[in-house]
């Protein structure tokens, strides 16, 4: 089929940024039923990481079947229901020291970012495993590819960054509505271009991908402006909507929360006007619409927004989840 | 700031393939026209809903459509309002266009050349018709940079090349069916690609446009690089196994790329819908995935003997609507619109086992 020249795959991954309207935001705060609770409670954290890591070995040598799967397993790869075994389960090579935990015993449920060797090229990966019983139930996985996405860096993944690790007191943990409330108005604010509802720390650090994008750096054409400051210059209103969204695991222990969300893109602008900067035109990609699904993990201490970490992955238009 | 991305479309080299997979079984055709059955739509017919459709999508007006009351839009596989997408960013049309009209069925399909904010763009367009209405609408947007290349060659053609356009003389045609089966091999020959298939059914003369790039018999250095990152070989007019090639040339024939086992790389064509048939024209299109695992499918032996190591390093998987030219049981001319979708992806008009098989659908 199609041969495609470097140039043309250079050009079709070039990042879109800027564009479109404030969107109407909306969002189920996803408070988890009781039921489901109660579903993995006899696996805790040591456990659930435990089962993580038999994912990732297997994974690396192809070989689902060393596995505890329930017989009605869910697999997803970027949204696209598999067969065990298939997309990276049979390219994957082996996972870099770069591990990221995060859990919610009570709803057994165990999540991981890492960085995976693909044919001679890292890709970044995000895993959740739903237990049941000692048993996976859901496997979601989002993998960020250079083929799938314009900006990923996974030298700069190494080591995962302390502040994920820390724990809070336990007197000092909001609950999960509440967190997840938080994280909410994260992506209310990118809808509305407002950081000013968003509870950011004022030092507020986001990576995507491998890439620090908030605070700026000084060279580019914001400046190195905060998290807030950034959503406030309406660049990133070519967002229109962040929906649908999930809340999955919540880790009140180290102040966890990871989002599963689809940015939708619907390519209507092209240029947005940033206050005190004038008009700014976006990039070309932001003339066709597209999404993106992510899966998000803020750090979440003293009630305020400490760092964001995102895997990324772009895809056709409103493509479904798989998990909604 | 914030730089998010934009679905990609990649690259890779080629994708092909060709273990010969033996054809399922084929049953007889339910009336290929369910749709047409109660309120008639020929040709001219068809292609005036394709022209209301395309002028109603440029002027971001789905009202202006006689849609029926359960109408189904999908774009690039994705079941969307109709109204969203495509329809709030088209900006012009373009200057190719093919019609291919099934009025049995009640269908019709479009490729063409439209403009969305100032680019270029190739757009498959399947629409069925019931009672004058329209009741299902499939698109196939393909952008970016090959799109772009490949629309500018299109517009250049300005309509169907004429082994398309030229009528099978009525002693000859033959029933909707066997016109399948035959495209169908062309599916079957290509996935997992060993070049020790029967490849009779290319005809001679047999041509390809993939997104109106020109991908057989073609001399011209396409340039860039393959999908392991290494420079693109010029083109090599003939197969020669004895040149030890390790990836198919665009110069090659049809038949010739396939008897290679270079396209061993497209490990899966699934999802084979063969929803509109031109019996007059001799012509089946045809919509499929074509999935590249990047796994243990890259690594092969050639009919030769030789162990190559080829194809896309990272799982994806191309969209496609495929239209060809039948005659005399042979594929004579062969051309597609795609774009490359997430690896796996259905296109929302087959349930999901049919979505995972590579058994044809009619």
């Amino acid at each position: 089929m199609p041969v495609r020249s470097a140039a043309m795959v250079a050009a079709m991954r070039q990042t879109i940024f800027a564009v479109a309207a404030a969107g109407v935001l909306l969002l189920a705060l996803s408070a988890r039923p009781p039921s489901t609770a109660a579903a993995g409670a006899d696996c805790d954290r040591v456990c659930l990481n435990g089962i993580m890591d038999q994912y990732l070995a297997a994974m690396v040598v192809h070989d689902p079947s060393k596995l505890p799967l329930a017989k009605n397993l869910k697999f997803t790869e970027d949204g696209v229901r598999l067969e065990l075994g298939d997309g990276l389960w049979a390219t994957a090579s082996s996972i870099g020291n770069y591990k990221l935990y995060f859990d919610e015993p009570e709803a057994g449920e165990a999540g991981v970012y890492t960085v995976v060797q693909e044919n001679g090229a890292g890709v970044f990966l995000y895993v959740r495993l739903k237990v049941v019983d000692r048993k996976i139930t859901e496997i979601e996985t989002l993998v960020a590819r250079k083929q799938t996405t314009s900006i990923l860096n996974t030298d700069n993944l190494t080591e995962v960054r302390p502040i994920f690790l820390e724990t809070i007191p336990a007197a000092d943990r909001p609950s999960r509505a509440e967190m997840v409330a938080m994280v909410g108005k994260y992506f209310d604010g990118i809808e509305q271009a407002n950081g000013d509802i968003v509870p950011f720390d004022k030092d507020c650090v986001r990576i995507e991908n491998g890439i620090q994008t908030c605070p700026g750096s000084p060279t580019s054409p914001l400046g190195a402006l905060s998290c807030g400051a950034q959503l406030s210059t309406k660049i990133f209103t070519y967002i229109q909507s962040v929906s649908p969204r999930r809340f999955p695991i919540v880790d009140r222990e180290r102040g966890l929360v990871l989002a599963a969300v689809r940015f939708n893109h619907p390519a209507t602008q092209q240029t947005v006007d940033v206050p005190g900067r004038g008009k700014m035109t976006m990039g070309k990609y932001s003339q066709w619409p597209n999404s993106t699904q992510i899966a998000e993990l803020f750090k979440i201490k003293d009630r305020k927004i400490k760092e964001i970490t995102a895997v990324i992955v772009a895809q056709p238009y409103k493509m479904p989840t798989g998990w909604e | 700031m914030r730089n998010k991305i934009l679905f990609v479309v990649t690259v890779a080299g080629f994708f092909f393939a060709a273990m010969f997979v033996p054809a399922a079984p084929l049953q007889a055709s339910p009336s290929a026209a369910q749709g047409a059955a109660s309120s008639p739509c020929d040709r001219s017919c068809l292609n005036g809903f394709v022209d209301q459709y395309i002028d109603a999508l440029v002027a971001h007006d789905p009202s202006r459509l006689a849609v029926t009351k359960f109408v189904k839009y999908t774009e690039n596989g994705q079941h969307i309002e109709l109204g969203d997408g495509f329809w709030r960013t088209a900006t012009g049309r373009g200057g190719y266009k093919f019609y291919v009209d099934d009025p049995e069925a009640g269908q019709v399909g479009f490729e063409g050349t439209m403009q969305e904010a100032g680019h270029p763009v190739i757009v498959a367009l399947r629409l069925k018709i019931e009672n004058q209405k329209i009741s299902e609408i499939e698109t196939i947007v393909a952008r970016g940079g090959m799109a772009e290349g490949g629309a500018a060659n299109l517009d250049k053609l300005g309509k169907p090349r004429a082994g398309f356009e030229d009528e099978i003389p009525a002693a000859e045609r033959v029933p909707r069916l066997d016109l399948i089966k035959t495209a169908n091999k062309y599916f079957s020959g290509m996935q997992k690609d060993d070049g020790k298939g029967d490849y009779s059914f290319f005809g001679d003369d047999c041509n390809r446009l993939e997104n109106g790039m020109q991908t057989t018999n073609n001399m011209t250095p396409m340039g860039g690089t393959t999908s392991n990152g290494t420079p693109r070989p010029a083109p090599s007019a003939k197969y020669d196994p004895s040149t030890n090639p390790t990836s198919y040339s665009a110069g090659w024939s049809c038949r010739d790329q396939f008897r290679s086992g270079l396209l061993h790389f497209v490990s899966l064509i699934r999802d084979r819908r063969y929803p509109i048939v031109d019996q007059e024209h001799g012509i089946v299109w045809a919509f499929g995935f074509f999935d590249h695992q990047a796994g243990d499918t890259r690594n092969f032996e050639t009919p030769d003997g030789r162990s190559v190591t080829a194809g896309p390093t990272t799982p994806f998987t191309w969209e496609i609507a495929e239209i060809f030219k039948v005659r005399h049981g042979q594929l004579h001319e062969i051309e597609a619109a795609l774009t490359q979708g997430s690896y796996g992806m259905c296109s929302g008009w087959s349930s999901y086992e049919q979505c995972r098989s590579d058994q044809p659908q009619w």
